[in-house]
């Protein structure tokens, strides 16, 4: 305790000094996570916030407020002040709430302070299913349906989304998708052979991947990736997928719209700088993820097009609840 | 001791022992809380029919209405058993049941939470200490000042400043007091 | 750096020791306090810690860890509000024995009990992780399922005078589990379109309503009776107490290990499960169950802490969390360079190593911290009444806030205070709600997964199950455990003894 009181205490010698040169921040600043503690969106803006408050000369007191596929964090920050005091820190799924029917707010209510990196699809096996690569699983689905199993994180995750693409490239596939809570839990699942396919995102896979435990079947970037050079991309199995790629979940920081302009650029220039430390890539990339760091319109862009890609894919599968043109979102250039 | 032990001399007055304490009568207001509970489950059933109807073994509303009709069930026993039983004698419900201390001091939570948001934590928690410390204590103003802000001052420090878990603040600027504290710590340091 | 010098790195480097020490001292009381929780504290301690090295950091989230699961035994005795949701199962026998004066007694046992489970925890983790974890990797949703089961059939052993209104209680357990947008599907469950409705109903909020503000309300009965006056002249048991519960301690660490290994179960259902156990096979219990059994205590304690050194095992092995702190422990693991998962034994045992090292010297300090402060803890209980029950309402109130930073989820837990304040008026226990909410995730997800895996088939289910060793034993148990815990088992068995009787007459 007396080392939390001390760090509290120490970390704020810090404080001192900015707070008495500018007005913002005058207070702690507020960092409502859309995810569970230890999720990967919880690790990651976890490890970028400390060298953000040095250089923004504040406190970033970060809450996990989750539920709703992360709807509940995003109406709490909705509802506060636009002060640039209540941060959003979420990832991905917002910008699919609409046409899901989970919400009524996504990330145009919020200016993107910055968008910290992007995830690779990929998809494994377990290590005991009867195929060993992407061209051996479709025919196995196709000579036994509806007998594999797919893991899946409900509608809107990401492995719904890569499964649609599966779907709209290479046809209806006919298998079992089993629900679970994230690709933590499912990825587990594969290994004790509850399932025998997921689609997860390339950094929770990997550590499976070089044990042995999992087979890799398809990374869903258009080029290789460095830790699995020898894993054929989506592109080489099917030029198809080109449309959609590269694709990924990814996570941001945001304030709402109308938040002063002050704080909105001293907070972009400290999460600048804070996702450009050595440290913090070095974990993006030991976790697979690739590096962003974007604000401003090109953030703006980033999410729109994001948004118009992944909305409209899921339309087409049929798995929205209101059509993507109800909410003003673009079809995506073929 | 329970009935799973293998000891037949023992099992006979397990029976009776651990799961059934049939009371002879029942406490005052106990009939009309088995039927409030009764109805709450037929409502609570109908909803769990409404999520998903009869669609699938793995349909979000299977459970639910198994649980809930579970509810119903042994809430009709017990509304059943219960109402058989003669009333207890010389018990009132506003004696023994809720007695008007005890309401006061649910109305004095319920005021606590519902000014939480609006007036901030700091004030609230005060003023919801001293009335009900004063209340129940029967001691004087000094006293009672000196316990409440005490307490206070310790969750103050614990949940706030070491574990920074934002309390609403409302109308008193203690977030902005804290920073004030803390930038005189951090410059003296 | 061998395996050797590994485990003794912690004993040896005198800032690591400090830094242990420190967060198993600031982790019984975290673990004491309603609301504040060891997963809060220690994501707190990702961001804190973050330009730490790997070593000191690693420290610090284990003593805290350990400390945490511990210490919320303490407000369970004393209060009867247990601190965390692992000690839930103390409270029911601890708290009697508050109430007797025994309070000193009933820690000193909780402390030693805790610190021995703990160690059978960490041996295990220590000789025999990758065996379990690959027991645990086999647990397919149907046996998750039939796990919930049977852990939801110790209804029977927490239900007080009523089975049948223990059944309703667990039910309604199981029934707020499930309020709120159903995570697999995203249907809203009994949300009755309300925005509040969807998040569902936060587990802490209802844990301190039921126990914490409606024990205050009960409490207001009582407001004149002079506070239990406690001994507190023996605190440490004699080594013959100790020896007397070896064989049961024994016992229920191992339901703790295995139950803590288990991705997606932890604490709190090894403390209940093992409760039961304990209810079960002993004969002669000191005092009855419930009134203040120092079974009662041993079980649940020795069960949650080691299931603390269980949850390491999948997260060391396989880089699986075994519960939500272990979750955070892999973050914080990845954000020092450090990539959890199968290589990790392979590529870096000296981690592995220096976690059992921490363990053990966080489980001594646990124990010495434990036994010391004691006669503070136990002041608490002697105030005067008058102004303990506001004090633990505020207490109530302000935790049931910081779990969720939500004021719904103090409205909720002021509700259900209420409801169970009437609940145990009129006898109905409190216990088979709280059980029932804990398992109502497990249930409902792994027996909806295990059916559609199934293809919505019962025959291919059934099938599964008595295909499947680990399935049928699981099936079993319950089938054996159910009928003997209904009256209808019992009944059976004397009429058949009856007529025994009759015919040899």
């Amino acid at each position: 305790m007396k080392h939390l009181i001390i760090g509290t205490v120490s970390a704020l010698a810090f404080t001192a000094t900015g707070a008495l040169a500018q007005d913002y921040p005058s207070k702690e600043i507020a960092g409502i996570i859309q995810w569970g503690a230890g999720g990967s969106t919880d690790t990651v803006m976890r490890a970028v916030t400390p060298h953000a408050e040095d250089v923004l000369g504040g406190t970033v007191v970060m809450q996990n407020v989750t539920g709703g596929v992360g709807a509940i964090g995003l109406n709490q920050v909705a509802s506060a002040a636009a002060d640039g005091y209540t941060l959003l820190m979420g990832a991905e799924n917002p910008l699919l709430y609409k046409v899901m029917g989970l919400g009524q707010k996504d990330y145009s209510d919020f200016v993107p302070i910055n968008i910290l990196a992007r995830g690779t699809p990929i998809l494994v096996a377990g290590k005991d299913a009867p195929f060993d690569d992407y061209a051996g699983m479709l025919a196995y689905i196709k000579e036994n349906p509806g007998e594999v199993r797919f893991g899946s994180t409900g509608p809107g995750g990401l492995p719904s989304v890569v499964t649609a693409m599966i779907n709209a490239v290479e046809g209806e596939q006919d298998v079992i998708f089993v629900p679970y809570d994230g690709d933590g839990p499912a990825l587990t699942a594969l290994q004790g052979g509850a399932i025998d396919v997921m689609p997860a995102v390339l950094g929770a896979a990997i550590e499976g991947i070089k044990a042995g435990a999992m087979k890799p079947l398809l990374v869903f970037e258009p080029e290789a990736v460095a830790t699995l050079p020898d894993t054929p991309t989506a592109i080489s199995a099917n030029e198809g997928y080109n449309q959609y790629l590269p694709w990924g979940p990814f996570f941001g920081i945001f304030v709402r719209t109308d938040t002063p302009a002050e704080a909105v650029e001293k907070l972009t220039a400290a999460y600048k700088e804070a996702a450009e430390q050595a440290p913090f890539l070095e974990l993006m990339s030991n976790r697979g993820f690739t590096p962003l760091n974007i604000s401003g319109d090109e953030a703006q862009a980033f999410l729109d097009d994001w948004q118009s890609t992944t909305a409209w894919l899921m339309q087409d599968a049929g798995l929205t609840k209101a059509s993507p043109e109800d909410f003003g979102i673009a079809k995506p250039a073929e | 001791m329970s009935p799973t032990d293998h000891d037949t001399d023992a099992m006979q007055d397990d029976v009776t022992d651990l799961h059934e304490h049939p009371r002879d009568t029942r406490r005052p207001g106990e009939a009309g809380f088995t039927i409030l509970l009764l109805l709450a489950s037929l409502f609570l059933l109908y909803s769990a029919y409404d999520i998903s109807g009869f669609e699938a073994l793995s349909a979000p509303g299977t459970l639910p209405m198994v649980t809930t009709l579970i509810m119903c069930l042994t809430g009709g026993l017990i509304a059943l058993r219960t109402w058989k039983l003669p009333q207890i004698a010389g018990q009132t419900f506003s004696r023994e049941i809720l007695p008007p201390v005890l309401i006061v001091m649910a109305l004095l939570l319920l005021g606590y939470a519902l000014a939480l948001k609006p007036l901030g934590f700091l004030p609230t928690s005060f003023l919801f200490l001293t009335l009900s410390i004063k209340l129940l204590w029967r001691q004087g103003w000094g006293r009672t000042l000196a316990i409440s802000l005490l307490t206070l001052a310790i969750i103050y420090l614990v949940f706030r400043v070491i574990f920074s878990v934002l309390m609403p603040a409302g109308i008193f600027p203690e977030a902005e007091m804290l920073q004030f504290f803390r930038n005189m710590l951090g410059g003296g340091a | 750096m061998d395996a050797f010098a590994a485990f003794f790195m912690v004993f040896t480097d005198l800032k690591l020791l400090a830094l242990v020490a420190a967060g198993t001292f600031a982790g019984v009381y975290i673990g004491a306090i309603p609301g504040l929780s060891v997963t809060m504290a220690v994501s707190i301690l990702i961001s804190f810690t973050f330009s730490w090295d790997v070593h000191p950091a690693i420290a610090l989230m284990i003593g805290i860890f350990m400390g945490g699961v511990y210490g919320g035994s303490r407000t369970a005795i004393l209060l009867n509000i247990p601190g965390a949701p692992s000690a839930i199962a103390t409270a029911m026998d601890g708290y009697p024995m508050a109430q007797r004066g025994e309070a000193g007694t009933a820690i000193g046992i909780t402390t030693v009990m805790s610190f021995f489970g703990g160690f059978i925890g960490i041996i295990v983790l220590a000789l025999a992780a990758p065996s379990v974890s690959q027991f645990a990797l086999k647990f397919q949703p149907r046996d998750y399922m039939l796990l919930a089961i049977l852990g939801i059939l110790l209804v029977g052993s927490l239900s007080g005078e009523s089975l049948v209104k223990g059944i309703f209680s667990g039910a309604f357990g199981i029934l707020i589990g499930m309020v709120g947008m159903d995570p697999l599907t995203f249907t809203g469950r009994f949300t009755y379109d309300l925005p509040l409705m969807q998040s569902g109903i936060s587990f802490i909020a209802v844990m301190i309503g039921m126990f914490g503000v409606s024990e205050a309300l009960a409490q207001l009965h009582h407001l004149d009776s002079a506070a239990v006056k406690q001994k507190i002249s023996r605190i440490v048991p004699s080594f013959g107490t100790i020896k007397k519960y070896l064989p049961l301690s024994l016992q229920t660490s191992s339901i703790g290990v295995i139950i803590g290994a288990l991705p997606g179960t932890g604490g709190d259902i090894a403390a209940l499960m093992a409760y039961d156990h304990a209810k079960r096979v002993t004969r002669k219990p000191s005092r009855p169950f419930g009134k203040g059994a120092i079974e009662g205590l041993v079980a649940p304690e020795t069960a949650n802490n080691a299931a603390v050194g269980g949850a390491f095992i999948p997260m060391m092995t396989l880089g699986i969390p075994g519960d939500a702190v272990t979750a955070i422990m892999i973050g914080a693991l990845f954000i020092h360079g450090l990539n959890p998962g199968p290589m990790l034994m392979v590529e870096q045992p000296d981690m592995f190593w220096f976690i059992v090292g921490a363990l053990v010297v966080a489980n001594f300090f646990m124990l010495i911290f434990g036994l010391t402060g004691i006669r503070l803890f136990t002041k608490i209980v002697e105030m005067p009444r008058a102004v303990l029950i506001p004090m633990i309402m505020l207490l109530s109130v302000v935790g049931a806030y910081a779990v969720n930073n939500s004021i719904t989820d103090v409205y909720w837990m002021l509700a259900f205070g209420v409801l169970g304040y009437f609940m145990r008026s009129y006898g109905y226990p409190l216990g088979p709600v709280i059980l029932g909410v804990i398992l109502s995730r497990l249930l409902d997800d792994n027996w909806r997964r295990a059916i559609i895996s199934e293809r919505e088939d019962l025959g291919r289910f059934f099938h599964g199950i008595l295909t499947s060793p680990l399935s049928l034993a699981l099936f079993l148990a319950v089938i054996f455990i159910f009928f003997s815990q209904t009256p209808l088992w019992t009944r059976l068995k004397a009429k058949l003894l009856r007529n025994k009787n009759q015919e040899a007459q």
